[in-house]
């Protein structure tokens, strides 16, 4: 995306969130050309918070543990955390107990993160993720800067020389590289494995389908709280959720879509206008009780 | 290739064919000319086995690519997890590859442990328990953590050939008193929790989602209890939030150790207004009537209001499902207090509906021995009583889990040679004469029957997912086959553990492992599904009321508040304090990192004077500890929470040395009917040390701050929007 280029065709790189090419079709709209949009929907209604998502996590993408120290220097590398907050209560109790989000880059189709990189490092994939070419990255940090929701994360270390201690480095998934310092990472959405069900359908001679992967968080969570998919399909689970949650692709706001204002379904930061690629359930009280 | 006779039979994984990724494509380039036995470059195959993280059995697909292991994910064909995984399990790769591993025989010589080779470590063994060593059988015991299928087959008959009945069965984290109760009240120990048949799910302190029963099962069936026609509602009662606590509609925290009266009272509210689906005899009805709402609320804090209004949800949310866990069972009048938690079940009917009976697998031998806590006191008394002269431990660690006044540690030294089989440099570990190291879960054979079996009585096989990594370390079985080798020459046949497995599968009878085929194509199957279904031995329920005789714990004035040693999803027993991913994964709910801490609620901290990441003493009459506060109000004033699993004084580089063992400081006091340690009685007095340092954890704001990232709404606009359009 060289600087000509983008003044050549201004106005088509303009037509980014604010363009819909088709009402009807809520993948379709600013310059993007998409193969496929990857989302989930995450129930926080059945959300334990149990944290397996998040060890699943560092267990196929070479997560780099980072110990106490640089722990609190919030140097962790956790590209999936689960957080936890408490209601602000007057009485003594929090009697509707606690909530918990797995928070995980959304992979905007109006990302921040994406037009700040000035080496183009970060991009947006015909996927529709916000990809993170590594050797590109020389790490100005502009993008985890830039991110509204703190899921990138920078290697401020060579992680790789202390994270690992043989034969710790035999589990490494050799479909994806250990990263070096310099460099930002962030979550893929598995990308290695969206590459690998890809050639799979391309040898066996048919179009990807529903639930030929899913995440390795989506795999592991004990209540499947999780749904992974291609909001493309309009017949995958994911895209069945959005639809029933009211959730559209795109630039405006969910609720001005929706039928209920009290339909669960809604993307953290929707007013900053990104387009998140997730939605969330809201979670569920009873107050009567 | 030892152990990997006829285990080739790969399940279609994902990524079996081959691809044109950058790295997968190094097998163009950089090829294998000679490549092991089913290992093809560049391609992971899928291997079926069972996770032994904690003792729920749960199937497991391993992918193994190069010969390595690498990812482990749920079996989808398993009753118990249903392709899910928890953080234990998927953090069960770095117990296998741990850097800190036992590599090699040793033994103590000249007071320290010294690498030795197989050969003497064996004959070692010989001159001490075998058939010419005049050993006596009844001075040798055996401490293991549950165990079960062919592992515990091979331990009893062990025992028996030595003439020995001390085998101690010990785990921390149990559900003996509730079983007890279940089998006296319900006629089955294990009865099956039927989330999804419940409307209403009543918990006095079961963290049936993080450290109670069957974790990951229990989380897939919570969640069909939260997404059926009538959204399931969750009340959990307990003294310190569990994650199961922070995920309820209502979370009360009663006077701990009270929990028994709060039952009662909701009972007797019940049964005056007639809400009862079941009969109680009057010599029941007797018993509740002293227990009327003032007296309850003034027994249990929770005001009446309250109490009335669980009553009537228990009557209007039927079937219900009432648990008893951890923080009830534990303390001195546990049995009490569950018994009378149970009888919610008894008269709301909700026997039958949503407690109906499991199927037990079907050879008796081979079902679950339960670990527990009684036999932690038996040892420790036998072990004082210098009843033994021989011990052998595996896969669980006393040293750690006992309180000091135990004194197991120093009676450990009384027995004059201690074996243990082990994988890692533990506390126990290293007080052994001699340690075998043996494989980890994935290098071994094995079968697991879980003792909680909710959908039929199945057998989860275990195979080895890779070679082992060391040259030094043997199978659990292997080892165990050599011993009985030394007492008997019935074994002489077996080879080797596989060969023992392979020919004691083949040949049980076809209800449990129905024939495939040819015995190959059998054994084929097992190995490739990884779970024996069977349909194992059903016995109908058989409710019966006993009597109530609940009576509430004694305060203490020199003590005045309650010691909550807290086991929980992760680091479990502590035993899992070694795996770098469990360390450093936030705690569910203070969130915090790499080591211990201390809940307080914000009226003890302001009394105190203390602030998050001050340190406070907390102590006991046994002793004391120090830890970093975490203040929050899910915890009881008068409740001190401290999580189990750091403070080990040895077991690696990612455990040593790090946070405290609450365990250490707790009274040596009994669960009054079923004998087991008490462990959330100990009364503690707390200090501020006015010390302090950074808390480190995970986010630096605790509230929301009026942002809208977890968004809420009601139960009744989401029956509106979800389930009735």
């Amino acid at each position: 995306m060289s600087l000509k280029n983008i003044l050549e065709n201004f106005s088509y790189y303009r037509r980014d969130a604010e363009h819909v090419n088709d009402p009807n079709d809520m993948n379709k709209y600013g310059h993007h050309e998409y193969e496929h949009r990857y989302a989930m929907a995450i129930d926080l209604d059945i959300c334990t918070g149990c944290n397996a998502c998040s060890t699943a996590c560092y267990a196929e993408n070479n997560l780099a543990v980072v110990g106490k120290e640089r722990f609190e220097a919030n140097q962790a590398m956790h590209w999936l955390r689960v957080e936890r907050y408490w209601d602000e209560i007057e009485g003594d109790y929090p009697e509707q107990g606690a909530k918990f989000i797995p928070m995980l880059c959304q992979q905007c189709g109006a990302a921040t993160c994406e037009p700040v990189c000035p080496v183009a490092a970060t991009y947006h994939t015909p996927d529709g993720l916000n990809a993170q070419v590594y050797n590109r990255c020389i790490g100005s940090r502009y993008c985890s800067n830039n991110c509204p929701f703190r899921v990138r994360y920078f290697n401020f270390w060579s992680y790789y020389e202390d994270s690992w201690p043989e034969p710790l480095n035999m589990q490494l998934n050799p479909d994806l590289s250990v990263r070096d310092k310099g460099v930002m990472e962030k979550c893929t959405f598995c990308i290695q494995r969206i590459r690998n069900a890809k050639d799979k359908a391309q040898r066996e001679e048919r179009p990807m389908k529903d639930g030929d992967f899913t995440t390795a968080c989506a795999q592991a969570c004990p209540t499947d709280a999780i749904v992974f998919g291609d909001t493309m399909d309009p017949n995958s689970r994911v895209s069945k959720l959005w639809a029933q949650h009211q959730i559209r692709r795109g630039p405006v706001t969910a609720e001005k879509h929706k039928t209920d204002e009290e339909i669960r379904g809604y993307r953290v930061f929707d007013e900053l206008n990104v387009d998140p690629s997730i939605m969330y359930l809201e979670r569920v009280r009873d107050t009567e009780v | 290739m030892l152990g990997w006779g006829g285990a080739g039979t790969a399940l279609a994984g994902c990524d079996m064919p081959t691809t044109v990724t950058l790295e997968e494509g190094k097998e163009e380039v950089v090829s294998y000319l000679m490549p092991e036995e089913y290992v093809i470059p560049g391609i992971g195959v899928w291997y079926a086995s069972t996770c032994t993280q904690c003792e729920a059995g749960c199937g497991l697909h391993g992918r193994v690519r190069e010969g390595r292991v690498l990812k482990l994910e749920g079996s989808p064909d398993s009753p118990i997890n249903h392709g899910n995984t928890c953080m234990m399990g998927q953090a069960g790769l770095q117990h296998h590859y741990n850097p800190d591993r036992v590599t090699t025989p040793m033994m103590r010589k000249n007071g320290t442990l010294q690498a030795v080779s197989w050969e003497d470590a064996m004959s070692a063994l010989e001159k001490r328990i075998g058939s010419a060593s005049g050993v006596d059988g009844k001075r040798v015991g055996m401490v293991t953590g549950t165990v079960s299928g062919h592992q515990s087959v091979l331990v009893s008959e062990l025992m028996d050939q030595l003439g020995s009945r001390n085998h101690y069965v010990h785990e921390l984290v149990n559900t003996s008193v509730w079983r007890a109760v279940c089998r006296d009240m319900l006629g089955d120990e294990t009865p099956k929790l039927n989330f999804n048949k419940a409307n209403l799910v009543m918990s006095f302190g079961a963290d049936f989602m993080g450290a109670w029963g069957s974790p990951v099962n229990n989380m897939g069936e919570y969640a069909k209890f939260r997404k059926g026609s009538e959204r399931g509602t969750l009340v959990q009662i307990e003294p310190k939030m569990t994650m199961t606590g922070a995920n309820a509609d209502l979370w009360l925290p009663a006077n701990p150790g009270s929990e028994g009266a709060l039952a009662l009272g909701i009972a007797n509210f019940i049964i005056e207004r007639g809400w009862n689906s079941v009969d109680v005899p009057s010599r029941v009805r007797n018993t509740l009537k002293q227990y009327n709402l003032a007296a309850v609320e003034k027994v249990t804090g929770i005001d009446e209001e309250k109490i009335m209004r669980m009553a009537s949800l228990l009557s209007e949310r039927a079937p219900s499902l009432v648990l008893a866990g951890a923080s009830v069972e534990n303390q001195e009048n546990g049995y009490d207090s569950v018994a009378a938690i149970m009888l919610l079940n008894l008269i709301m009917g909700n026997v039958g509906q949503t407690l109906e009976p499991t199927a037990k697998f079907a050879e008796e031998s081979m079902r679950a021995k339960q670990g527990n806590t009684k036999d932690l006191l038996l040892l420790a008394k036998a072990l004082n009583g210098k009843k033994l002269d021989v011990l052998f431990t595996y896969n669980t660690n006393p040293v750690f889990t006992a309180p000091d006044v135990l004194q197991i540690k120093s009676g450990l030294a009384n027995v004059g040679f201690k074996v243990a089989f082990s994988m890692f440099p533990d506390e126990t570990t290293l007080m052994a004469d001699l340690v075998l190291p043996i494989n980890s879960a994935m290098e071994d054979w094995g079968t697991h029957v879980a003792a909680y079996q909710p959908d039929g009585a199945v057998m989860g096989f275990q195979q080895p997912l890779m070679e082992p990594l060391n040259k030094e370390t043997r199978g659990f079985g292997d080892v165990m086959l050599s011993l009985l080798k030394m007492r008997s020459k019935d074994y002489a046949k077996f080879e080797d553990y596989y060969s023992y497995l392979q020919t004691s599968l083949l040949n049980m009878p076809s209800s449990i492992v129905a024939s495939n085929g040819s015995k190959e194509e059998t054994w084929n199957g097992i190995l490739q599904s990884g779970i024996i279904k069977t349909k194992g031995v059903t016995k109908p329920l058989t409710p019966k009321l006993v009597d109530m005789r609940y009576k509430p714990s004694a305060g203490n004035s020199e003590y005045p508040m309650h010691l909550v040693p807290t086991a929980k999803m992760g680091m479990w027993d502590g035993r899992h304090a070694n795996i770098p991913w469990i360390q450093e994964a936030p705690d569910q709910i203070a969130k915090v990192v790499w080591g211990s801490w201390a809940e307080l609620h914000p009226k003890k901290a302001a009394e105190l004077g203390v602030k998050n990441g001050d340190y406070i003493r907390v102590t006991s009459a046994s002793g004391s500890v120090e830890a970093q506060v975490y203040v929050h109000k899910g915890i009881h004033p008068d409740a001190v929470a401290v999580p189990v699993g750091q403070g080990h004084e040895d077991f690696g580089r990612y455990a040593k040395g790090r946070g405290v063992n609450p365990l250490k400081i707790l009274n040596p006091l009994m669960e009054k009917r079923t004998g087991e340690l008490a462990t959330y009685a100990t009364r503690v007095k707390v200090t501020n040390i006015h010390k302090t340092a950074a808390l480190v954890k995970m986010g630096s704001s605790e509230s929301q701050v009026g942002r809208r990232f977890v968004r809420t709404v009601t139960a009744s606009a989401y029956q509106r929007t979800e389930r009735e359009s």
